[in-house]
């Protein structure tokens, strides 16, 4: 018989390997950031000093952390909601033809664009965007309409880069919806629809509360995306501009460490990327989590 | 037919045999040669730089070369520097010129005549004069020169008859030219009158020829003595000639894909840009192109500048230096220079090379009136200051703010950064 001891350890063995990923893989460059942040370190020269506050004042004085800040929320306040509604919306519509011969047809244009890497969205958007004689600019040509500068055009671009984003990555969101709609028994919608409930309330009242946890991982994970992911779009795409239109604070992070070589000032950033991300986790599972219907 | 029966032995006999092979092969390789150095390059494995590579490999001199793609300049230099950090850095790394200070003074660039001071010059007189101050850093020798180019004017034969203009093409032309002729393509082809013609004019929307504008006008990004010069009068001219065919309309500011996609699919009639597009562009398009040299400004002396990259020594290790230098030696030799002239950049040694296409005459005769420098960034700050360049060279070209004072606050911006 194996007594109590062996259990605790047979438990820290299993623990063991998750607790040292965890530990090595985030904690750990968690608190070098936080110490490359108050110091003066350059890889190459290997030389070190203590800056004290120098940094984080240099990143706050800087126009560019600001532009990048400015640009995150409003990647979040636009992205966000359109990552979360539209494929819900796209998914109820799946689910009303879900058995016909066209079913797996939309389902596989829809999800097709999921497939590629965020570089590769940019990279295939290029030619189509092209402000000299690109095929959307030829397009609005041939219907008598303006062209546009599209990713070029300071006052578009951070759109363009928003609906190429959303583009490449609702297509993950559609497939959770679809799965957890698909889930909840026919029976409660029709007898929903028997009793005079109209499309938008039986969504309202049966599929979103039935698919609550769906809704919530959804949620989660998009925001984590739009902070991160994006970044490869706006790389390829345009490269921050122009003139930094079109950064966002992990793009800015990339930019000052491995472009510029001011690790001090990267990763001041990096810490302002992860508090705002441990915020928006904490408030998500605070306020959010509580309207979740765990079956 | 025999079959070996699946046991537990046989299994990991197989495993073992498997394990093993790589090994017994890699000491093989290593065996063939005495010294194996790698190269961080802007060059993938289908290039001119391949092919040098390649040669030098074959003539089994002991030292087996590795070419190993690294991307832009800005990317290899980063992937360098990780790479020094962890102790192993490249033996050679195809350095932009722009880059010449970050180099020496934080990469560690070697002083070739430190490793071999008979042998540095042997390489470098392989050279013409002129490039020499270009891989002369804090007076150490930092490189080999390697990939020169210099902008010039690419021009659509095609659409410059269907507009009626001249034939001939002059060999030295200046923006006044240049404009008229924009102004007279848009007017002939315009408005749908051309099935592909969307657009005049692309002078490149970036650091480098916006510098050719400002050097022509008289004026300097960073002049001889290190100050920035951005708020003289006469780069000021400069930019203003520079921007004025955006806010006239003859150009639509794109990046450098854009403008070359364009330009090969016939909707651009003419671009001016970095001369190694002599070799990519009549690849790709279905029309006669011409070249001829960058436009000059109006009454005043043209003061052109060069670009590429120079074959800089990382090795820290005295075998791996040496071997790099035999590598350096091939790539300064005839041999080297011909192959290597097959990508389309300028022919900076002594050797006599055929061109390799008529079309570089044009930059030919630039490096033959003399280039300066692109603007070598110097400082720890260095990277930011050619970004913030950048991003004022796009604020002016949308005309976010008048240009005066656009420059006013670039210098004030550059300044900080390259003093930090």
């Amino acid at each position: 018989m194996r007594g109590a001891h062996g259990g605790s350890l047979q438990t820290a063995g299993l623990v063991a390997p998750a607790f040292f990923a965890v530990a090595v893989f985030l904690y750990l460059p968690i608190a070098a950031s936080g110490l490359l942040a108050v110091l003066d370190y350059h890889p190459a020269t290997r030389a070190f000093s203590y800056a004290g506050l120098a940094n984080i004042e240099a990143v706050w004085r800087d126009p560019a952390f600001r532009v990048a800040a400015w640009n995150t929320l409003v990647y979040c306040l636009v992205l966000v909601p359109a990552q979360v509604v539209v494929p819900l919306l796209l998914a109820l519509g799946l689910r009303e033809i879900a058995g016909s011969r066209l079913a797996p047809v939309y389902y596989a244009c829809l999800f097709a664009p999921t497939l590629v890497s965020f570089s590769v969205a940019g990279a295939v958007w290029l030619p189509l965007l092209n402000p000299i004689n690109g095929v959307l600019n030829e397009m609005l040509i041939a219907i008598g309409l303006p062209p546009s500068r599209w990713h070029t055009d300071a006052r578009a671009a951070l759109w363009v880069v928003c609906v190429v984003t959303f583009w490449k990555t609702f297509g993950l969101n559609l497939v959770l919806w679809y799965a957890a709609l698909m889930t909840i028994p026919r029976e409660q919608i029709e007898a929903a629809r028997i009793d005079g409930a109209g499309f938008f309330r039986r969504v309202r009242d049966i599929d979103i509360p039935l698919a609550s946890p769906t809704a919530f991982f959804i949620l989660v994970t998009t925001v984590f995306t739009t902070l991160d992911d994006i970044v490869g779009i706006i790389d390829v795409l345009t490269g921050g501009g122009p003139f930094e239109r079109t950064t966002n604070l992990p793009y800015l992070l990339w930019q000052k460490g491995l472009v510029f070589f001011q690790f001090g000032q990267a990763s001041v950033v990096a810490l302002v990327t992860i508090a705002i991300v441990a915020l928006l986790t904490f408030v998500q599972f605070r306020f959010v989590e509580r309207r979740v219907t765990y079956a | 037919m025999k079959t070996l029966p699946l046991t537990r032995r046989s299994l990991l006999a197989g495993l073992a045999a498997g394990v093993a092979a790589p090994a017994i092969l890699r000491a093989e390789a290593v065996r063939a040669s005495d010294a194996r150095i790698v190269i961080s390059s802007n060059f993938g494995p289908e290039t001119a730089f391949q092919a040098v590579v390649d040669a030098f490999n074959a003539k089994e001199l002991g030292v087996e070369a590795v070419n190993q793609f690294d991307g832009n300049y800005e990317e290899a230099t980063a992937k360098t520097l990780a790479a020094i950090s962890a102790g192993r850095p490249p033996a050679l790394m195809t350095t932009g010129w722009k880059f010449g200070y970050y180099a020496k003074r934080t990469l560690g660039a070697r002083d070739l005549r430190e490793i071999d001071a008979d042998a540095a010059e042997a390489l470098i007189a392989n050279f013409v004069p002129s490039v020499h101050p270009l891989v002369t850093v804090d007076d150490a020798l930092v490189g080999v020169p390697w990939a020169m180019s210099t902008p010039i004017t690419f021009i659509n034969m095609e659409h410059w008859r269907a507009a009626g203009l001249e034939e001939t093409i002059p060999e030295t032309i200046d923006t006044d030219w240049l404009y008229e002729r924009a102004r007279a393509l848009d007017a002939a082809l315009g408005g749908g009158a051309h099935p592909t013609f969307r657009s005049a004019l692309s002078l490149s929307n970036n650091e480098w020829t916006s510098q050719s504008y400002v050097q022509n006008a008289g004026g300097a990004v960073i002049d001889e003595t290190g100050t920035v010069g951005l708020d003289r009068p006469e780069s000021i001219a400069g930019m203003e000639l520079f921007c004025a065919p955006a806010h006239e309309g003859l150009w639509i500011p794109v990046g450098s894909r854009e403008q070359d996609a364009a330009f090969v699919s016939g909707a651009l009639s003419i671009v001016t840009t970095s001369s190694t597009r002599v070799i990519a562009y009549p690849q790709s398009a279905p029309f006669e192109v011409a070249t001829t040299r960058f436009p000059g400004v109006p009454g005043r002396e043209r003061r052109m500048n060069s670009g590429g990259n120079f074959l800089g020594v990382y090795a820290q290790d005295a075998e791996q230096a040496q071997a790099a230098m035999r590598f350096l030696e091939f790539c300064a030799s005839r041999e080297g220079q011909e192959l290597w002239s097959g990508v389309g950049y300028l022919n900076s040694s002594i050797h006599e090379i055929p061109p390799v296409t008529p079309l570089i005459a044009a930059a030919q005769a630039q490096l033959a009136d003399g280039l300066t420098a692109e603007t070598i960034w110097p400082g720890t700050r260095g990277f930011e200051a050619q970004n913030a360049w950048r991003n004022w060279v796009s604020r002016m070209l949308e005309r976010v703010d008048p240009i005066p004072e656009a420059m006013a606050r670039a210098q004030d911006e550059i300044t900080a950064l390259v003093s930090a």
